[in-house]
């Protein structure tokens, strides 16, 4: 019960000091905003130009379907990207504790090692948690505005994709950044994220837009197809809307296609409950891995192969200190 | 007996931070440790504190082995550590209330100690106020406060005064005063000043992860350091008298100084040569004469 109490302090510590680093906070929140800024200053035309030439010639449906759909589509993106680009920044409160030695005030107090390794986990999840639903509620607002074709099945399936991408994001976050200790590998990894993964997540340009290769390989991350969950039940509703008013399921597959609702693994279309599969599949690997560093690292079994990468980023040793 | 330490050892790779030291800290006292930079006094601390493990040796902290009760040893220490390692971005209140928390303290315990802290300390203004908007001293009376909010039996201080401004570095000491005359706190400290190490009641200096000396300042300084007679006036006529005797002098623009074996001397030298003893003053030698003639290095410089 006392360790139960004292995971929950812990929690609030971490999530606090996030929140109360208004840079780090800002970084975290970098992708999904030049994602909005892009979409507002010409991709949202871009994507509307694309829906419509997938029509077929003299077929025309209101445009609320079609600007609620380019903003579903890039809310599905932002859920994506902020699960994995938030998760890797929140999680600098953990690196940060090891750069500042805040590790070694937790160390001398009697609390388990691995409590205080769960906390950055569980308080990761929270925060990412708490920012998915605050660019949930925001993009739910904005597609009220300008068209909701959502259900409620398909709104409690984003839900679940969302806690998919969350659990996934966090834990990959956690299990990487436990590794990183010094200033120099935090900077290369907040950099190579927050850069890369609006990219490889097909948030900025869908996949198929990519070359085949390039495709292929993207098929083997699994975090392809917690972007692709999310972009199926953000789209449902808009594309039965427009089977209803009459757009051939050809024209409907070519959207499907052209905007990742559809991803092919060396093409072969890979369907929704194989998504499901993957993804948690994943999150359960990466719990395994998890759970296994932790117990490693309480029995202080090193990593020889990261404390020689370490030692390139920093020269630094405790004996230093002394 | 509060500190037992027996043939402890500890190596960073090839170099042996901490080579086989023995030491004891009697309950009550304030017990320094000297050392340059690279002596073996963080890792020590690291050790006896568990952040880390040591390779060989034995460990009796406040009656407890380190190998078997780490988590009980815990319960009853507080440390300082030479860097603060609170939450910058949190106020002094959220800090001491996480903190409390990682040692059972909720709730009605936390406002009580906190209540108790903040007279003691004097913490009242500093409270709501972000670590990273507080001055150096300010910050250093939460870190005491953080490492006493469990009400610990051995407060570690790791260079708790470095970098502070003289008025500071007066209160921080007097707080800790406070505690062992008032609590019976035993304090563990490292530093580099030598005059709080003067004041401590036993002293150990570190070299290259091996104890050089110990005992207490009155002992090291007997042993160690050199008394001088310095003379003001009659300069010239007391070098000429001292050189005369063989004795090392040292000229200032200001006086000489001669360096002196003991100030029992100092009788048979002022009843041979009554007139040169006009204007002058004995030097009891200091713990940085001690520092110098047992390590061969100046503590200050390093």
């Amino acid at each position: 019960m006392q360790e139960a109490k004292k995971l929950c302090s812990l929690i609030g510590r971490n999530t606090k000091t996030y929140f109360k680093d208004k840079f780090l906070f800002f970084t975290s929140m970098l992708t999904p905003l030049i994602l909005l800024i892009l979409f507002f200053t010409f991709l949202r035309n871009i994507y509307i130009d694309s829906f419509t030439a997938a029509f077929p010639e003299g077929f025309s449906v209101d445009s609320k379907i079609i600007n609620g759909m380019a903003g579903a589509w890039i809310l599905s993106s932002v859920l994506s990207v902020s699960s994995v680009t938030v998760a890797f920044c929140a999680n600098m409160v953990m690196v940060d504790d090891k750069i500042h030695s805040s590790i070694n005030d937790f160390k001398v107090a009697p609390v388990k090692s691995t409590t205080i390794s769960i906390s950055y986990l569980i308080s990761n999840i929270f925060v990412v948690t708490l920012v998915i639903i605050s660019v949930l509620v925001l993009g739910c607002i904005y597609l009220a505005a300008v068209g909701w074709y959502i259900s409620v099945s398909d709104f409690f399936m984003i839900l679940l994709g969302c806690l998919c991408n969350i659990l996934f994001g966090s834990l990959l976050a956690t299990i990487v950044l436990s590794f990183v200790s010094t200033q120099g590998m935090q900077s290369a990894v907040a950099s190579l994220i927050t850069a890369l993964y609006g990219f490889i997540s097909g948030a900025y340009m869908p996949i198929s837009s990519f070359s085949k290769g390039l495709a292929n390989f993207l098929g083997l991350l699994p975090g392809t197809y917690g972007t692709s969950l999310l972009r199926n039940h953000c789209m449902n509703g808009y594309l039965n809307e427009l089977a209803n008013v009459g757009l051939p399921s050809e024209a409907i597959k070519g959207i499907r296609d052209g905007f990742d609702a559809n991803i092919y693994f060396f093409d072969n279309s890979v369907p929704l409950p194989v998504m499901y599969g993957i993804i948690v599949g994943t999150c359960a690997a990466l719990l395994i891995i998890y759970i296994l560093i932790v117990i490693l690292k309480n029995k202080n079994i090193s990593f020889k192969f990261l404390d020689k990468i370490k030692d390139k980023f920093s020269k630094k040793s405790i004996c230093e200190k002394d | 007996m509060i500190v037992k330490i027996e043939n402890l050892h500890k190596s960073f790779k090839d170099v042996k931070a901490v080579d086989g030291i023995s030491f004891c800290v009697k309950e009550g006292e304030l017990f320094a440790f000297l050392g340059v930079n690279g002596a073996g006094k963080s890792t020590t601390i690291n050790i006896i504190s568990g952040i880390l493990q040591k390779d060989g040796g034995k460990a009796l902290i406040c009656g407890e082995d380190l190998d078997k009760n780490i988590d009980k040893i815990k319960s009853n220490i507080g440390i300082v550590f030479q860097n603060s390692v609170l939450d910058k971005k949190l106020s002094g209140y959220d800090n001491l209330k996480y903190r409390a928390a990682l040692y059972g303290i909720f709730g009605a315990d936390f406002k009580a100690k906190l209540k108790e802290m903040t007279e003691l300390l004097d913490l009242k203004d500093i409270l709501k106020r972000p670590i990273n908007k507080l001055s150096g001293g300010q910050k250093r009376r939460l870190d005491i406060a953080r490492a006493l909010i469990h009400n610990p039996k051995l407060l570690i201080l790791d260079e708790p005064t470095t970098g502070l401004d003289p008025k500071t570095r007066i209160t921080v000491w007097s707080v800790i005063d406070k505690l062992r005359s008032e609590q019976g706190l035993t304090v563990f400290l490292t530093t580099h000043y030598m005059e709080e190490a003067s004041d401590s009641d036993y002293v150990v200096i570190l070299d290259s992860g091996k104890i050089a000396t110990e005992g207490t300042p009155h002992e090291l300084k007997n042993k160690y350091a050199n008394d001088y007679i310095k003379f003001y006036n009659k300069k010239d006529e007391a070098e000429e008298f001292f050189v005369g005797l063989g004795k090392h002098i040292r000229k200032e623009r200001d006086f000489i100084l001669v360096k002196l074996d003991s100030t029992n001397e100092v009788p048979k030298y002022i009843a041979q040569k009554p007139e040169i003893f006009d204007d002058f003053e004995v030097l009891k030698g200091n713990m940085d004469d001690v520092f110098l003639n047992v390590t061969g290095k100046y503590l200050k410089e390093v």
